[in-house]
């Protein structure tokens, strides 16, 4: 897509737009369709808004643990290093499913009384997790991708460790990062579906039960499908412009 | 330089080990204000070794370094107190790729000075025009050849008022046709009266600009004396292949 390279601050402003008057407004031509879609419009509505909420939560929750563990990864405290390599080891290492199921069942006997975590929330969490141990191995790529002598020179200025990260090393780790981190934000539209099995009404969900009462389940799951697609090509659009954005004063 | 000259940088046995390479051997010198010093010698000496651990780049095993009065050893305070007041040119730029010009020589004096980003950017300006680069502050560093990034690096060390500036190799990886615009831009510095110490291998500017030279080999100091003195006459028969093999340069 040429014109996301031109016009990276449009695209990131029409994607965005796009995906707010999408969820905002699908209910119209969706409650204009035939049954079985039509009189199940609403339902598809709130399906996809629970997907796309668990998709930018999980998605920036994941990025923030991702930079976190990233950075961890990289310290010279071995017990944090330690630490973040066995996070992202077990969850590489298990199912997503898996995931969702312990964090829905067994973190409630784990927390102390009286806490309780809603279904969308255990999704979220499960999600922010796995989607954060990916995250983890490309902002640690990244990071490992700026020239050591640019982190000398900002010390040599006087900048604190904190400010040479901030300043120097993240937004160049980022821009070296992203496309990978787009490549986990696409796959998270997709994954949390899993959340179907802790019963949240996401689109998944609302297709399945849709095509279980209606028994037509080719016009339903095309539905479900063509939503997915809106949904992914707006997040990808997103990031490919974020991406131009971030790809200033590079060779090409 | 007249009236007595006060110590700006004084290193007392500093000590510095690779693994089984000693690189610095028990070297003690001492700098004072406004002296432009050459730091001269083969490869792997120890001069760029020595040069870094002035602001702590590298860290030394042992002896002592203070810098304008300040001890430079683990307490941080007082390494970024002295960062603040030594200024460094690398070899290889070391310029900031994601940031215009510009924001490259404006960012340390926004960060660690807590200047207001237009007095900075105007500070900037005004640097950027002084090493011949004014129009160029919109532009990434990758825009620019290898003598402009240099006179920018130069500008972006400059804006933060150093004490000291500190050259490692400024022209080492530059094309032979840029050594020059640089080269004018440190002269240009040395005659206005900062204090510079610089690793170079350029010995016509050495023998030029500088107030004395410092000949290293094998991680000690083998000579510590005028321009004049050392080119014309040195003592050590190291210095004097060093200087026979280096001839062409001036």
């Amino acid at each position: 897509m040429n014109w996301t390279k031109r016009y990276p601050g449009w695209a990131m402003f029409a994607a965005m737009i796009g995906l707010l008057v999408f969820l905002w407004g699908m209910a119209v031509p969706l409650s204009a369709a035939p049954a079985p879609i039509g009189p199940a419009a609403d339902q598809f509505v709130e399906g996809a808004r629970i997907t796309v909420g668990l998709t930018l939560i999980a998605g920036s929750v994941g990025v923030v643990i991702g930079v976190l563990a990233g950075l961890g990864k990289l310290s010279r405290f071995g017990p944090l290093r330690w630490l973040c390599d066995s996070y992202v080891w077990l969850i590489r290492g298990t199912p997503l499913l898996l995931q969702i199921l312990f964090v829905w069942l067994a973190f409630p006997l784990l927390m102390p009384e009286g806490i309780e975590l809603s279904d969308f929330a255990c999704a979220a969490i499960a999600l922010s997790l796995n989607v954060g141990a990916y995250n983890t191995e490309c902002v640690r790529a990244g990071i490992l991708a700026v020239p050591h002598g640019q982190v000398e020179a900002a010390r040599a200025l006087g900048l604190t460790p904190i400010q040479t990260f901030m300043d120097v090393v993240l937004p160049q780790s980022m821009r070296v990062a992203l496309p990978a981190l787009a490549n986990n934000l696409a796959s998270l539209v997709k994954d949390s579906s899993l959340a179907y099995a802790i019963s949240v009404v996401e689109l998944t969900m609302v297709g399945y039960r849709v095509q279980a009462e209606s028994y037509q389940p080719i016009p339903v799951f095309i539905t479900v499908a063509a939503i997915y697609l809106i949904l992914t090509t707006a997040f990808t659009t997103l990031t490919a412009a974020l991406e131009a954005q971030l790809d200033v004063g590079q060779k090409r | 330089m007249n009236g007595e000259l006060r110590p700006i940088i004084e290193a007392r046995r500093v000590d510095k080990r690779f693994g089984a390479f000693h690189a610095l051997k028990d070297v003690s010198a001492t700098f004072y204000e406004g002296q432009v010093t050459a730091i001269v010698g083969p490869s792997g000496s120890g001069k760029s070794t020595f040069l870094r651990t002035l602001n702590r780049l590298e860290m030394h095993d042992s002896g002592e370094i203070v810098v304008d009065g300040i001890v430079l050893n683990d307490n941080l305070k007082n390494l970024d107190a002295i960062r603040r007041e030594v200024g460094m040119v690398f070899q290889s730029f070391n310029l900031f790729s994601h940031l215009t010009i510009l924001r490259n020589v404006s960012l340390a004096p926004m960060r660690v000075r807590k200047m207001r980003r237009e007095d900075a950017e105007s500070k900037a300006m005004s640097l950027l025009e002084r090493v011949g680069l004014k129009n160029q502050a919109a532009k990434y560093p990758v825009q620019l050849s290898g003598g402009q990034q240099q006179r920018v690096a130069i500008a972006r060390a400059l804006a933060m008022d150093p004490k000291v500036l500190l050259f490692d190799e400024p022209t080492s990886a530059l094309d032979p046709e840029m050594v020059n615009e640089v080269l004018a831009v440190m002269r240009e510095l040395a005659y206005s009266g900062i204090t510079m110490l610089v690793v170079t291998h350029e010995m016509g500017f050495a023998r030029e600009v500088a107030d004395r030279i410092i000949f290293f080999d094998e991680g000690v100091i083998l000579e510590d004396t005028t321009p004049e003195r050392f080119f014309a006459n040195p003592e050590h028969d190291r210095a004097k292949s060093f200087l026979s093999q280096v001839r062409h340069g001036y």
